[in-house]
């Protein structure tokens, strides 16, 4: 029999939990080029901001062990263009699309998400508190009251389900999480990534250009993991989880700690087709562990 | 049918060039056919130490045989470890990527001009000028390097038909100087229409977008940025328009006409 890979997150059908993560599919046009994007369950695209944004000077990537770091600076079109060009684009696919909405002040993720409201083909948006290379963002992943305000506006304006993207570069994330939940979020996706540098012996400085950068990739995942199973005992709604997800296995572990579905994030860079052999390896094992759906993994870690 | 494979391939033959230059034929790609000059390949070490793919301009295609030559020299982690593979290993092969250089009219006269390691893409173009039929007379292949050791594969392009200027630094074989002079002194001596084609260190290419823009002669630079994902979505091998804001090498270029990047 085959085995169920359907989830469902507030209402949402997904056709199986592998979507791609924020800023590492751009809005789905380069890998449309390599594989038909309706076998994702979903698609998060680049963060969208009000203006359109080149971002940061280069260099902005390094590669480290086990991953790389990034501080791209949340380059994007901006939300006019994001809705006339990209959005248009996605139509063509039967997957499910989650706008990534990122801002300065609370005010700018409302003004996003109205535009946003009227547009069917954005499913969901993904509030993104916690990108680490604009200095504005930070202040809303790092303070509940806050996030649960930003998350509460942003449900006023938005008719569709809201997801808030937490930020590990906090003292405690289970704290965050219950703010968002209590403003109104329907999911929560984490975990963004990390602070982190790197440098350069030759030259006496950072690799890149603003100084610290994201941590993300394999490098990150046991981290990911834990705040997965942290945040999963803290919050009621589901959640989604993120952090150097390349196999199947890692998908598995994410389920077991509490996560509905993950997104392959920077594995794209590596494997661009990894969500497709994932989806295959996946179904495999649930066959192999005689699981009839998927979502029987959810949250069956068996702590010590 | 995808434009873009991601395909396991085998290192067919490896040959040592000299001067840590290295040549790898991989097979099979089942893009072959469609591999322009001016595109890259996009490779996967596996290694430990290495966790992105590393970008190679295509020096030459056999369709018949599904096969991608590449050349390279070690410069850092990822070339070493490559230098270190032979023939039987397997390498996972992401491409045909990038654009292509624009070929010339046919009243012009291509000038070729390669510098060290930025041969292989001119090579490939060469040769698909030649196979194209045009007057070999209007194809001039530049190739300069520190010394004679650099100019790897010299007899191959020889092998062309078309007439090959060389230059090194230390005077090793052909102008002494550097290629960008040797092509500049060659210029005033030309007639009619020109096209300039390059690929080479940073400080050639400047030399080379600098000349061409004073004499007013069109052409395409191929240029080169660390490329974490090589398709367009990691924002991280950016350079600046002269237009203004920044564009994917990997995915734009890496061939720009003269004066679009600020070099």
């Amino acid at each position: 029999m085959t085995p169920d890979l359907t989830i469902e997150i507030a209402g949402i059908k997904f056709r199986n939990p592998i979507l791609t993560a924020s800023g590492t599919c751009g809005y789905g046009e380069e890998l449309a080029d390599i594989y038909d994007l309706s076998v994702l369950g979903g698609i998060v695209t680049k963060s969208i901001t009000v203006k359109p944004r080149e971002g940061h000077p280069p260099p902005r990537t390094a590669e480290t062990a086990s991953g790389m770091l990034n501080a791209i600076g949340l380059a994007n079109v901006g939300v006019d263009k994001f809705i006339e060009e990209k959005l248009k684009f996605l139509e063509k696919y039967d997957t499910k699309v989650i706008v990534n909405v990122a801002g300065a002040r609370v005010q700018e993720y409302v003004d996003i998400c109205v535009r946003l409201a009227d547009c069917p083909r954005a499913d969901m948006v993904e509030l993104n508190f916690s990108c680490p290379n604009v200095d504005e963002g930070m202040e809303i992943a790092r303070d509940p009251s806050l996030a649960e305000k930003a998350v509460a506006s942003v449900k006023r304006v938005f008719p569709r389900p809201v997801i808030a993207k937490l930020s590990p570069n906090v003292t405690d994330v289970a704290l965050i999480a219950r703010g968002c939940e209590a403003g109104g979020a329907d999911a929560l996706s984490l975990i963004n990534t990390l602070v982190g540098m790197a440098v350069d012996i030759e030259s006496f400085r950072p690799r890149l250009t603003n100084n610290t950068g994201g941590l993300s990739g394999p490098a990150i995942k046991p981290v990911a993991l834990a705040m997965v199973n942290k945040v999963y005992k803290a919050v009621k709604i589901p959640l989604i989880g993120i952090g150097g997800i390349t196999s199947y296995q890692d998908v598995v572990e994410f389920m077991l700690c509490g996560a509905s579905a993950v997104q392959v994030g920077t594995a794209l860079f590596v494997e661009p087709n990894a969500p497709v052999k994932i989806i295959k390896d996946l179904k495999k094992f649930l066959i192999k562990r005689r699981l009839s759906k998927v979502t029987d993994l959810i949250g069956q870690l068996r702590e010590y | 049918m995808s434009k873009i494979a991601v395909e396991q391939a085998t290192i067919e033959r490896k040959k040592e060039l000299g001067n840590s230059y290295f040549a790898f034929e991989i097979s099979p790609f089942s893009k072959v056919k469609t591999i322009k000059p001016g595109q890259f390949v996009h490779l996967k070490i596996p290694h430990a130490d290495i966790y992105f793919r590393r970008a190679f301009s295509v020096y030459d295609v056999y369709p018949q045989k599904k096969t991608v030559e590449i050349i390279f020299k070690v410069f850092g982690r990822g070339t070493a470890l490559l230098s270190r593979r032979h023939p039987g290993d397997m390498l996972d092969i992401l491409g045909p990527l990038g654009n292509s250089f624009a070929f010339p009219a046919n009243k012009e006269t291509a000038l070729l001009v390669a510098g060290g390691i930025g041969m292989p893409p001119i090579y490939f173009l060469a040769k698909e000028l030649v196979a194209k039929k045009r007057d070999k007379s209007k194809v001039i292949f530049f190739y300069g390097g520190n010394s004679r050791a650099d100019l790897v594969e010299l007899a191959r392009i020889r092998r062309l038909g078309i007439r090959v200027v060389t230059a090194t630094e230390d005077g090793s074989l052909g102008f002494k100087g550097l290629v960008t002079k040797a092509l500049a002194k060659e210029i005033d001596g030309l007639h009619g229409k020109l096209r300039i084609y390059a690929c080479g260190p940073e400080g050639m290419l400047k030399a080379v977008d600098r000349l061409a823009l004073e004499r007013t002669i069109p052409g395409q630079l191929s240029l080169e940025a660390p490329m974490p994902c090589g398709i367009g979505i990691c924002l991280g091998c950016i350079l600046p328009l002269t237009a203004g804001g920044y564009t994917r090498v990997c995915r734009e270029g890496p061939v720009y006409n003269v004066g679009e990047v600020r070099l």
